[in-house]
């Protein structure tokens, strides 16, 4: 009856922030403009369900990596707009940074040659 | 940090975050939806689609709040919320529980507030715990190397006579060949002394003390300077060093009071210096308005005891107490063994019979650290006892409470079968439940606080009633705060955590289709914890009442005993003659003038005087035999007789005493004007005197011997033979008494001398008349302690009054308590079987089958409770023995009429719901179900 299940939600939580926070580095945006933006840059693979995004994104505003304020949308629709603090940019730096280092070591790892490691 | 507050602030504005994310998500759906219209769907489909997007909108809403976070603290918030609002819906169980608790809380807080003020506080001075008071003890009462002194001897029950009073050559002994000591001190206390500040008297008490008492505790002087070693010694300009509130009360300031002057007993002193505010002195029992040399005895009290300076000399003279602080790595076991084994080297020295020189005592030491311990050995025990009565009490409070608890968790089984069913943890609402009863404990608490802050008043007036004056100000500090909050914590987690745990085992289908389901069912349940909690309650009623029934009939047998006078309608007042600058002769005829003027006021029907009241201020003692025949066996030496029936006491009376006091006299005459100066040395002896030492013989015409074999013993002629009558306690038996004539002056000189006024009527009314004799007779001479002889008796028993009405009022708030513990069981036990005896009257069941149903049950649990409480009343109460008189700790007729009590009471308790259950009609219980 437990309603977390802390392992998924920890992996699913280190990708979701740092995409969200490459998304909104380039400006502005809402929740919905952020899920849809994620799904076309990666090509269809990322799909960010609603039931993780919003909780993500409050998350990440209690963190003080990213701030909100309502504002009208292009349709002249009351939306919550989140946008970077200087927070946030930094720990986008050094989340990359890592994110690099990390899949520069995998790929060395997948792509060496089969006979050496024996 | 910022992220605390960011949350703090979202929790403020709660309501707000709550709209917006309704709104953030409406627009997210609205979005979603005209994507899919874009991609050519209708509008319904478009609207149904972006729902199945979005999934549960209460789950994401749910996990987007956990993320505002606080989550614990917020639960705590809605518990404690809804624990108010679940209080306020049950007044009636919220006031009955929060008052129990209150009560039980608030008096374990007032008496722990007194525990914490005897027992835990330490000395306010430089490392108390390096502090070690010097005693002695000796199994021997008789035929020791202690021929008198001054001071306390008690009879110890793990070692004997103890007392911690040394003779002053000990001191020179010590400090020759101690090593464990980085400094040795001796104090004593002055008595009442004559203090005239530019030319105003009063009366106060101080402490004499050694050069080195200041230096040893460690304290700095919050002006001027303290006392030396110079400053003690015979000769030297007499000094004294004020206590802090003295120094303020009398000369304005601490400053101001360093290098003024001040008549002791007409001797001048100068203020050298002023201790700190704090400080007491070393016992706590007595509070030091000033500190002057050991060795200005000498000018103050030259002829106390003897003459003063051969007591500096006089090594079977015990006197001086003794505290020393023990060197940087030295134990208290190390510096035992030494001061031991010289304390017994040096006693062997001034024995002067073989028998003293087997007899030896031995030194011992305690803890000084909290100083020494006059008060906690004579109010330990009793505030222990109380402790304990009140944590039974408290302990009925909170089987009561959690009683009260069960039935309601039964009761409330649906709501959190409801609870359990939308998915709550059952953690969860363990914690709930828990909140609410540490809420309603806390609120019990709060009261408890304030019930403290009474009681401790209350019961501070009543132990400064005793006349033995209660110096301890309990005040509720922090540590008493804490204690009480502790209390309300452990006793809410305590009696709430049962009917939490019980309440989660609930089957949740049963429990909400309705009905009497949904309780797990056992096949056989031998016992029930609601059982056992009445049983208990019942059980330390039991305990409280035979324990209250103990003291109440000690008072009683107190009130009953025969004093031998008649305390009514007799005032008492005191003079000090001595200290107003008087001297002998002329003192003793300026007492007696005195008489004569007392007796002349308009009331008195006779007035006489004494060297010391009847009772309440301890006795004189020595040795008194008939000429020519030895004390009897085993009779003490000299003074400190220990409490022995056969030791001697004095009383020296004026003119009339025995016909003031009524005391009938068998035999002979009372003494009277014709007994003064230089006429023939005469007595009056009692009957256990003429007992113990003349067998048969009539005493009547006999010579007895004052000190014996003293270089100067006084032989008198028994001129009368007066019936037995108190003189120092009440408990004890009839003492050993010899009177002699006061204005004969043939006993110790006498310093203060109480006088006793019997009046036609109000004795009180004399006060005024009195003072004004006083006051023309001699204006340097106040009145003290001026009161009636039954106020008098009464502070004698003052302690044991305070039990006997304290544990009556509290044997009784345990029974109510448990009292309203069984009602609420049985009710709730016979609404819980209204069906089953529905069933039972339709089958044909009469109503006092029914009545006998239910009080069966309460019989069982009762008797299982009283047999209980009998046998641990009958295991305790040899602990209270001590306090008891005239009573037997395993007195059967009072735990006779303590049983009925609880009978009587609990039968009430029990009979309405059980009259309850046998109205019940049959159609109206079936229809229930």
């Amino acid at each position: 009856m437990e309603e977390k299940q802390p392992s998924r939600i920890e992996f699913l939580q280190g990708t979701l922030d740092i995409l969200i926070l490459r998304t909104l580095s380039s400006g502005r945006a809402h929740g919905h403009a952020i899920a849809k933006h994620i799904r076309s840059t990666s090509g269809d693979v990322f799909q960010v369900e609603t039931g993780s995004l919003y909780p993500a994104l409050h998350r990440l505003e209690a963190k003080g990596w990213i701030a909100a304020s309502w504002d009208l949308s292009d349709k002249g629709k009351r939306a919550r707009y989140y946008r970077l603090t200087a927070l946030g940019k930094k720990h986008l730096t050094t989340e990359q940074t890592r994110w690099h280092a990390f899949s520069r070591a995998m790929g060395l790892v997948l792509n060496a040659a089969p006979e050496e490691a024996q | 940090m910022t992220s605390l507050f960011r949350k703090l602030g979202w929790l403020l504005r709660r309501r707000s975050r709550e709209e917006d994310l309704q709104a953030e998500l409406r627009f997210h759906m609205e979005e979603t939806a005209e994507e899919h219209r874009l991609k050519g769907a209708s509008l319904q489909d478009a609207e149904h689609a972006a729902r199945r997007d979005l999934g549960s909108i209460a789950l994401v809403k749910e996990n987007t709040r956990a993320t505002w976070s606080w989550n614990w603290f917020e639960q705590f918030l809605q518990d404690f919320r809804y624990a108010v609002r679940t209080l306020i819906h049950n007044p009636v169980f919220t006031i009955m529980a929060a008052l129990s608790l209150a009560l039980g809380i608030g008096a374990n807080t007032a008496i722990y507030s007194f525990l914490d003020a005897l027992l835990l506080r330490s000395l306010p001075v430089f490392e108390p715990q390096r502090l070690a008071v010097l005693n002695w003890h000796n199994r021997w009462d008789h035929d020791t190397v202690f021929h008198g002194g001054s001071g306390n001897v008690y009879d110890d029950a793990k070692y004997g006579f103890t007392a911690r009073i040394f003779p002053y050559p000990a001191l020179e002994d010590f400090e020759k060949s101690q090593t464990v000591f980085s400094s040795l001190f001796a104090y004593l206390p002055t008595r009442n002394l004559n203090l005239t500040i530019h030319g105003q008297a009063e009366i106060d008490a101080g402490q004499y003390v050694s050069g080195d008492y200041f230096r040893g505790l460690g304290l700095n002087p919050a002006a001027g300077r303290f006392l030396t070693p110079q400053d003690d010694r015979a000769g030297a300009p007499p000094v004294l060093v004020s206590s802090f509130g003295f120094s303020r009360a009398r000369f304005g300031s601490a400053t101001a009071a360093v290098g003024q002057s001040i008549l002791v007993n007409n001797i001048p002193f100068t203020v050298i210096g002023v201790a700190p505010p704090d400080f007491f002195g070393v016992d706590p029992a007595v509070a030091a308005e000033f500190y002057i040399p050991i060795h200005t005895n000498l000018l103050v009290d030259p002829n106390r005891f003897g003459e003063a300076r051969r007591r500096y000399l006089n090594g079977n003279d015990y006197w001086i107490e003794l505290m020393g602080r023990l060197r940087p790595g030295v134990s208290m076991t190390q510096a035992q063994s030494q001061l031991a084994i010289i304390f017994h080297t040096w006693a062997e020295t001034t024995a002067t019979t073989d028998a003293e020189r087997t007899q030896l005592p031995e030194l011992h030491l305690t803890n000084g650290g909290n100083g020494i311990d006059t008060l906690r050995r004579k109010y330990s025990q009793p505030f222990y006892l109380l402790f304990a009565m009140v944590g039974f009490v408290l302990a009925v409070a909170c089987a009561n409470i959690a009683n009260l608890l069960l039935a309601r968790a039964s009761a409330r089984r649906r709501e959190i079968a409801v609870r359990v069913g939308l998915g709550a943890g059952r953690w969860r609402i363990i914690r709930q439940l828990l909140t609410e009863s540490v809420v309603l404990a806390l609120l019990g608490g709060v009261l408890g606080v304030l019930f403290a802050l009474g009681g401790v008043g209350f019961l501070t007036a009543r132990l400064a009633n005793s006349g033995q004056g209660f110096p301890l100000r309990a005040d509720l500090n922090w540590h008493v705060f804490g204690i009480a909050l502790a209390l309300s914590v452990g006793t809410g987690l305590l009696f709430g955590l049962a009917p939490a745990l019980q309440a989660i085992r609930v089957d949740v289908v049963p429990a909400l289709k309705g009905g009497r389901g949904g309780e797990r069912r056992r096949r056989f349940v031998p016992f029930r914890l609601s059982h056992a909690l009445v049983i208990a309650q019942i059980g330390l009623s039991m305990l409280l009442l035979a324990g209250a029934g103990l003291f109440v009939r000690t008072l009683s047998n107190l009130r009953a005993v025969n004093l031998g006078f008649n305390r009514e309608n007799v005032l008492l007042f005191k003079l000090n003659a001595r200290q107003a600058g008087h001297r002998d002769p002329e003192m003793t005829r300026f007492y007696g003038d005195l008489q004569q003027r007392f007796s002349g006021i308009l009331g008195v029907r006779n007035a006489t005087l004494s060297n010391s009241p009847l009772v309440g201020e301890g006795t004189w003692n020595a040795p008194v035999v008939p000429l020519g025949k030895p004390a009897p066996e085993r009779a003490p030496n000299g003074h400190g007789s220990f409490g022995s029936t056969l030791g001697t006491h004095i009383l020296t009376v004026g003119p009339e005493f025995f016909t003031t006091m009524q005391i009938p006299l068998v035999a002979g005459r009372e003494f009277d004007e014709r007994d003064r100066g230089d006429s023939v040395p005469v007595a009056i002896v009692n009957e256990a005197w003429a007992r113990v030492n003349l067998g048969n013989e009539n005493p009547l015409g006999q010579t007895i011997v004052l000190d014996p074999d003293s270089k100067t013993p006084l032989k008198m002629e028994v001129i009368g033979v007066a019936k037995n009558a108190r003189y120092g306690d009440l408990k004890s038996e009839y003492p050993a008494v010899v009177y002699m004539a006061f204005l004969q002056n043939l006993y110790r000189p006498p310093e203060e001398a109480t006088y006793a006024l019997r009046s036609s009527g109000d004795p009180l009314a004399l006060a005024a008349a009195v003072r004004e004799i006083v006051h023309q007779a001699d204006p340097r001479l106040p009145v003290t302690g001026m009161k009636t002889q039954s106020a008098m008796v009464d502070e004698t028993m003052s302690a044991e009054m305070m039990f006997a009405t304290l544990c009556t009022g509290f044997a009784l708030l345990a029974l109510t308590i448990a009292c309203v513990g069984l009602y609420g069981t049985i009710a709730y036990t016979v609404a819980r079987r209204t069906s089953e005896i529905g069933i039972r009257v339709a089958l044909g069941a009469r109503r006092t089958q029914v009545l006998w149903l239910v009080m069966r049950q309460v019989a069982t649990m009762a008797s299982i409770g009283m047999v209980l409480g009998v046998l641990a009343a009958f295991g305790l109460s040899r602990l209270i023995a001590s306090l008891l008189y005239g009573v037997q700790a395993n007195d059967p007729m009072t735990i006779g009429i303590a049983m009925g009590t609880l009978l009587v009471a609990v039968a009430a308790a029990s009979y309405l719901p059980a009259r309850g259950a046998a109205r019940i009609e049959p159609m109206v219980a079936l229809r229930q179900e």
